[in-house]
Parts: structure tokens; C-alpha cells; sequence
């Protein structure tokens, strides 16, 4: 009796738990929930291109309007809607937090990235200091982990600039030697760091502390057309924004290809040119949909 | 001794008398009468007795050997020959390719090797076609064209193209070419000759790569230079752009990407920079030289090559939508890339050189006559409330599978896409 008793438990246990676990490692399912058209004034977004989230906030970099727009995040949705606007920001085209909820844009008009406070104030730009002579700086992208360490693509000096919360460097990664052009990093929770080749459809990986990129992934051009930006979420899930595709392509951070989601389209959960998207830690994920001007979220 | 003496002399006699038995078993398995394997086809193949006068016969032909290539009773493949056309050849021409090519002719990769060659016989040697150049011309018709314009002549280009190009495959060289560059023009051109340093204003140009400066088929310009030569270059200040040629590094850049160009160009990469998005790669280590030549082209703009050929190396998906899509949009065929995008910058996403679609498109369509459908700020997508409706609402600018480059193969699903009370 009691054996039969044990085994109904482990049973029960199994029922319970392996669909659950089976669902986080295929990542977010992107079952649509809402979609943000305007800021809390009722003006509408307009060719966002950038998109940072936590559990608490998500900012959208509202490109064409020159500014941010900061909402807050409900279960099902989100709230408000503030708009962050300053002559020291124009056409943002990515945008980060960091574990205080400070914000971090990159102006794509003067190439620099920009600190706001967690309210939206301009705190200044991002100087790197202790930059090797000899190299200017040109960042095409940046990624901010969890230690608030800031990775920063640098497309002209061909590196990633690895720099402390202050802004003082730490070490550069060089770029490899092939490839076609780089849009987008992601740094996971193991430091590792990924670059994504829009030209190849290509992954590349340095491992924490590495110092080199090597690739991840052979030409994914079967899954993707034109990817142009990379991120992960903290169950080993990369998810890779194909603009030209109209569509978000998940791999393994092995690089094995997962699923292909969402296609092209003006309706809710479909996209058009989408150019960004963040995954916060309730599995909660937000697209920049570009071309149909608005922010999708999906869990 | 004796017993094993006169079991081995009738086997040795059996061998002598056996082998030329087995051989001709061998080489005539099916016992066909004489002419069998060929020399009776001309019997009901009686026009091939006026192509065969030709000087050049294929071996297997001149032995009568039709059933060399040829299934005689039944075949899967046209002609009734023997293999797939693309093994026939290979069967015995194997040695023609190099086992790992480093290029390969379209034609020979497609087992298409009767473009060139006749397999029965023809009046040039190897059974070509065509005598010389001429049949090369006959698929390269524009190469063919501009080498005749040409003012200033490469004299191995008028002798033959296998001077410099093997017609099957390259083990060596990219293009078809018998060796890499410069291997190819140093064996003529001497670069350890005053005068040819001189000309090249004592750079160790035997280790670059020839065709950056001088178009090996001929050109207008003196020295075999592309057509369109940069100022500076043709000036022969090279020491604007590169460290001394007796330097440690002759070649070496005096300023990385797009800073170098600046010197120069500013005013053009200025207004470059003052838009809100940029082209990417303008900023990369490469920066103009992604796209554009720095001494000398045959493309307006010192373009690398056809803008179809520059954009599609990175936008290759784009460019290739075009090639597969049945409707496709002229500009994009013809790679006028500029006639709709800015290729430096913009403020228009997917740096559009207008505002809006709807003017990009205006450019060449008078929409106001082409539709009485309502487009602009004015007529809302129901799709979507941030959207108007535009050209692109309903067509695909690159070209889709459907007429007019539609985004629906009918008429009632492009309509009801949105005029859902219409569908069925």
C-alpha cells in the first residue's frame, strides 16, 4: 500500500512538474497580450527601434520622435506611459537598464549612449575612461548585465569595449577577422557574450572572460533573412530579431536552432520590420515592431 | 617433380590459349557483329557522315564508337545517352578538373559541357564550337561588347581569354584564373624592371592585387586603368592615403574607415553624419571602402561594381527577392538602389530618400491617377491605428510572386485583408 502510495506521488510530481520545465527551455511562447500604440498623452509611437525591460518598467526608444517613452509593467500589461524627451537624446535606437532601473539609450544621431535616472533625468553621456590609445570609438550597440557591467559594440575600432558600472574600461574583445556586419550583442548570465552577423545570419560566442569571438552557429540563413538584433533571457534561450524577416528565432546559447515565432503583418501578433525585443524575468517579452509603429508584448 | 611438371604445362598451355579468349570476351561482352558498336548507327544516322568530314572527330566517334556515350537500346536521359550528361563527359575527361578548384566554369559545374564542345566533331581543335574568344563571347555578350569600345587594348585579351583563364576550372585562382593575382600579371609584366617601379612610384605592388587599379580586359584610360579613376590616384599623390612606399608599411592607411575619405570629402561625409540614421557600415573599419573603390572603377561613383552587386553583398536577401519574385519592380531589376534609398543616410527609416513612401513612390507613379483607393495621412489603416495607408499597404516595393507586386495572390484577399465585411 505504501509502495503504491509512493509511486502515485512520484507520478503526481512528474504530471505536475515536466510540462513546466519543458516550457521554460522552449523560452517565451509569445502568446500575444497587448500592444502599446502611444505614450500616456495619446501621442502615438512612431518607428520605435529600441526596447529595455525589467519587472518593473519597460522603455521604448520612440525613434522618429526623438525620445523615450517609460511605462510601467502590470501582469497582463502595462501602464502609463511617460514621455523622456532632451535635446541631449536624438533618434535612440537602443536602450538598456541597469539593476537600479537607471536608463541607458543610445543616440543614433551622435553615436553615444546617454544615462538617465530611473525618473528620466539626464545624468550625462558614457565617457569610457582608460580607452586604449589609438582607436576612437563608434558604438553600434551596447548591452548592460546584471552586475551592470557595459558591453559596448564598437563597430569602427572592430572590438567589444568591456567597461565597470563607472565607466572605467576593463578589457576589449577584438571582433573576428571574417565576417559581414555586426548589429547587436548579448551578454547572458554567465557573461558569456554573443554577436549577431546580419550579413551571414551568423552567432558568434566569447565565453566569460574569453578573448576572442569564435561562431556559434553556422549561416542560419534557412531561419533568418536579415537578423539585426540578439537577446537572452536567464533560461539559456537566445532570441534573435529577424527585421527582414518578420520574425523572432529562437537557439539554444549551444547555437541549435529551437523555433521560429511570429511572421510578417499588420495585425496584433504579426510584425513588420521588427528591430528589437527584451525578455524581462516573468517571461514577459516586448518587440519593437518598427514598421507598424508600436511595441508588442508577449509572454 | 614429373607429375607436378605435367599438371603445370597444360595450365600454361590452357592460360596462352585462354587469355586473348577472355579479353576479347571482356571488350565485346555482348558478341556484337562488326560495326556493332557504332560504325552500323550511321547506317540510319546518315547526316553524321557529312559532320564527321570536319578536322576534329571525338576519339570514340572516329573509332566508331557511338555506344561509347550512347545507350544503343534504351537510356533515362535525352539522346539516349548512357549516363546522366553530367558524368558522360567526366567518364574519361576527368583529369580537366583539379580535384579541390578554387573556381569552377558555371557551364562545366552544370555538366553542360556541349555549350562549348561538339561531342561528334568540328572544325576547331578540342572540338570546340566556336574558334577562340568568339565562343566565349557567345554567353559573355557584354564583355564581348566592351572590349570592342575599348581605346587601349590588353594584348593577350585579343589573342584568347584561356591566356589568362582556364575554360574548365582553376585549382590557383578566383575567376577561372590559371594563377592568383598578381602571380598571373607577373609573368609577363616584370616588376623588377626601373621602368615598371617607377610607374608605380616604387610601391611593392608585386604583393597587391593588379585589378584594384587596371582593368585586365582593356580600358580608355592610359595604363589600362578602370575607366573612372579617383583625382588623387590619377594625380599619383599616393602619399595622401599611404604611408611612403620605403616604409615599413607602404600599403598602411593614414587614417582608418571613413576619417581618411573625410579629408577630402568632408562636406559630403558631414551631411552624412547630420542625418538621424546613418548606413552602419560608413562608420565600420572599412567605412567607404565597403562600398566604393579607392583608385579606380568602371562604375559611376567609384562603385566596387553594379550597385545590384554592392548592395546585394550584404543585402543579399533583398536583392534576391527580386530575382525569384514573378512581379518584379524595374529599379530593382535594373539595381537603381539610389532611386529610392540614400545610401549614406537619412532620416527615414530603411533610409528612404523621401519623407514618405508615398513620395518615394511619386517619384515615378502618378498614384493620384492609378487608384481611386483613398492613401495618405488621411485614410487610416484598419489594421492598425498607428498606420495610414500607403503604397505599401498592398505592394511589396521589391517584387512578390503576385501581379502588380501585390502582397495577395488575388484581388478579393489583398482587399479583404482589411474590408473584412467583403470576405467570405
Amino acid at each position: 500500500m505504501l509502495r503504491m502510495f509512493a509511486v502515485f506521488a512520484v507520478l503526481l510530481v512528474g504530471w505536475l512538474f515536466i510540462p513546466a520545465t519543458a516550457g521554460c527551455d522552449q523560452g517565451i511562447m509569445f502568446q500575444h497580450l497587448t500592444s502599446l500604440y502611444a505614450d500616456d498623452k495619446g501621442q502615438a509611437l512612431l518607428q520605435p527601434e529600441g526596447v529595455a525591460c525589467d519587472e518593473k518598467q519597460l522603455v521604448v526608444a520612440d525613434t522618429a520622435h526623438n525620445r523615450l517613452v517609460q511605462y510601467s509593467i502590470q501582469t497582463d500589461g502595462v501602464k502609463g506611459g511617460k514621455q523622456l524627451q532632451m535635446p541631449q537624446l536624438v533618434a535612440p535606437i537602443r536602450v538598456q537598464l541597469n539593476a537600479k532601473g537607471e536608463i541607458f539609450a543610445l543616440d543614433g544621431k551622435n553615436r553615444r549612449i546617454v544615462h538617465l535616472s530611473q525618473a528620466g533625468a539626464f545624468l550625462g553621456n558614457i565617457e569610457v575612461k582608460g580607452l586604449p590609445a589609438g582607436g576612437a570609438l563608434v558604438p553600434r550597440s551596447f548591452k548592460i548585465d546584471r552586475n551592470d557591467t557595459l558591453y559596448i559594440l564598437d563597430i569602427f575600432s572592430g572590438r567589444v569595449v568591456v567597461c565597470n558600472a563607472q565607466g572605467e574600461f576593463q578589457r576589449q574583445i577584438p571582433l573576428p577577422k571574417e565576417f559581414g556586419f555586426f548589429s547587436d550583442l548579448a551578454v547572458d548570465r554567465g557573461g558569456d557574450i554573443y554577436l549577431i552577423d546580419s550579413v551571414n545570419s551568423m552567432v558568434y560566442q566569447a565565453s566569460s572572460g574569453g578573448q576572442s569571438f569564435a561562431p556559434l552557429t553556422k549561416n542560419l540563413k534557412e531561419y533568418m533573412l536579415f537578423p539585426t538584433c540578439i537577446t537572452t533571457d536567464n533560461k539559456g534561450v537566445l532570441y534573435v530579431t529577424d527585421q527582414n524577416g518578420g520574425s523572432i528565432v529562437l537557439l539554444g546559447t549551444d547555437g541549435a536552432f529551437r523555433s521560429r515565432k511570429l511572421a510578417m503583418g499588420w495585425k496584433e501578433g504579426l510584425l513588420h520590420y521588427p528591430v528589437a525585443m527584451c525578455v524581462n524575468g516573468n517571461g514577459q517579452a516586448f518587440v519593437a515592431d518598427r514598421n507598424n509603429n508600436r511595441i508588442q508584448m508577449f509572454r | 617433380m614429373r607429375v607436378r611438371f605435367y599438371f603445370i604445362l597444360p595450365l600454361m598451355a590452357l592460360l596462352l590459349t585462354g587469355l586473348p579468349i577472355r579479353s576479347g570476351a571482356a571488350d565485346n561482352p555482348f558478341h556484337l557483329k562488326e560495326g556493332g558498336r557504332g560504325k552500323i548507327c550511321l547506317n540510319c544516322h546518315d547526316a553524321f557522315q557529312e559532320i564527321l568530314k570536319n578536322p576534329y572527330v571525338h576519339t570514340p566517334v572516329k573509332a566508331g564508337n557511338c555506344a561509347g556515350c550512347h545507350n544503343p537500346h534504351t537510356s533515362d536521359y535525352g539522346q539516349m545517352l548512357d549516363a546522366d550528361p553530367k558524368d558522360v563527359c567526366v567518364r574519361c575527361h576527368a583529369q580537366l578538373l583539379p580535384e579541390k578548384p578554387t573556381s569552377l566554369h558555371k557551364v562545366v559545374a552544370e555538366g553542360n559541357c556541349v555549350a562549348c564542345h561538339d561531342p561528334h566533331a568540328a572544325a576547331n581543335k578540342f572540338n570546340l564550337r566556336k574558334a577562340g574568344s568568339a565562343l566565349c563571347f557567345e554567353c559573355h555578350k557584354e564583355m564581348g561588347e566592351r572590349l570592342k569600345g575599348n581605346k587601349f587594348k590588353h594584348a593577350p585579351v585579343e589573342q584568347s581569354c584561356t591566356k589568362c583563364h582556364d575554360p574548365h576550372a582553376s585549382a590557383k585562382g578566383e575567376k577561372l584564373l590559371r594563377e592568383d593575382m598578381p602571380a598571373i600579371c607577373l609573368k609577363c609584366h616584370d616588376s623588377g624592371k626601373p621602368a615598371f617601379q617607377k610607374q608605380h612610384q616604387n610601391f611593392p605592388v608585386d604583393k597587391a592585387r593588379c585589378t584594384s587599379c587596371h582593368n585586365p580586359h582593356g580600358s580608355n584610360q592610359q595604363s589600362l586603368f578602370y575607366d573612372k579613376v579617383h583625382s588623387p590616384f590619377a594625380k599619383k599623390n599616393c602619399s595622401q592615403c599611404h604611408d611612403a612606399p620605403t616604409s615599413s608599411t607602404p600599403f598602411k592607411l593614414k587614417a582608418q574607415g571613413a576619417e581618411l575619405c573625410r579629408g577630402c570629402h568632408s562636406a559630403m561625409v558631414n551631411e552624412a553624419l547630420l542625418k538621424n540614421r546613418l548606413h552602419w557600415p560608413l562608420l565600420d573599419r572599412k567605412g567607404c571602402l565597403n562600398c566604393h573603390a579607392p583608385h579606380a572603377s568602371d562604375q559611376v561613383g567609384l562603385l566596387k561594381g553594379p550597385s545590384l552587386v554592392v548592395c546585394g553583398q550584404c543585402h543579399e536577401d533583398t536583392v534576391g527577392r527580386v530575382k525569384t519574385a514573378q512581379s518584379k519592380h524595374p529599379p530593382v531589376v535594373k539595381g537603381e538602389c539610389s532611386a529610392c534609398h540614400a545610401p549614406h543616410s537619412s532620416d527615414q527609416a530603411l533610409l528612404l530618400n523621401q519623407p514618405s513612401v508615398i513620395d518615394v513612390c511619386g517619384k515615378c507613379h502618378d498614384w493620384k491617377g492609378h487608384s481611386t483607393h483613398p492613401i495618405g495621412t488621411e485614410a487610416k489603416d484598419p489594421r492598425n491605428p498607428n498606420l495610414f495607408v500607403t503604397c505599401v499597404s498592398c505592394h511589396r516595393s521589391h517584387g512578390t510572386d503576385n501581379k502588380k507586386m501585390l502582397l495577395a495572390p488575388t484581388q478579393t484577399e489583398m482587399c479583404t485583408n482589411c474590408h473584412k465585411a467583403y470576405g467570405r
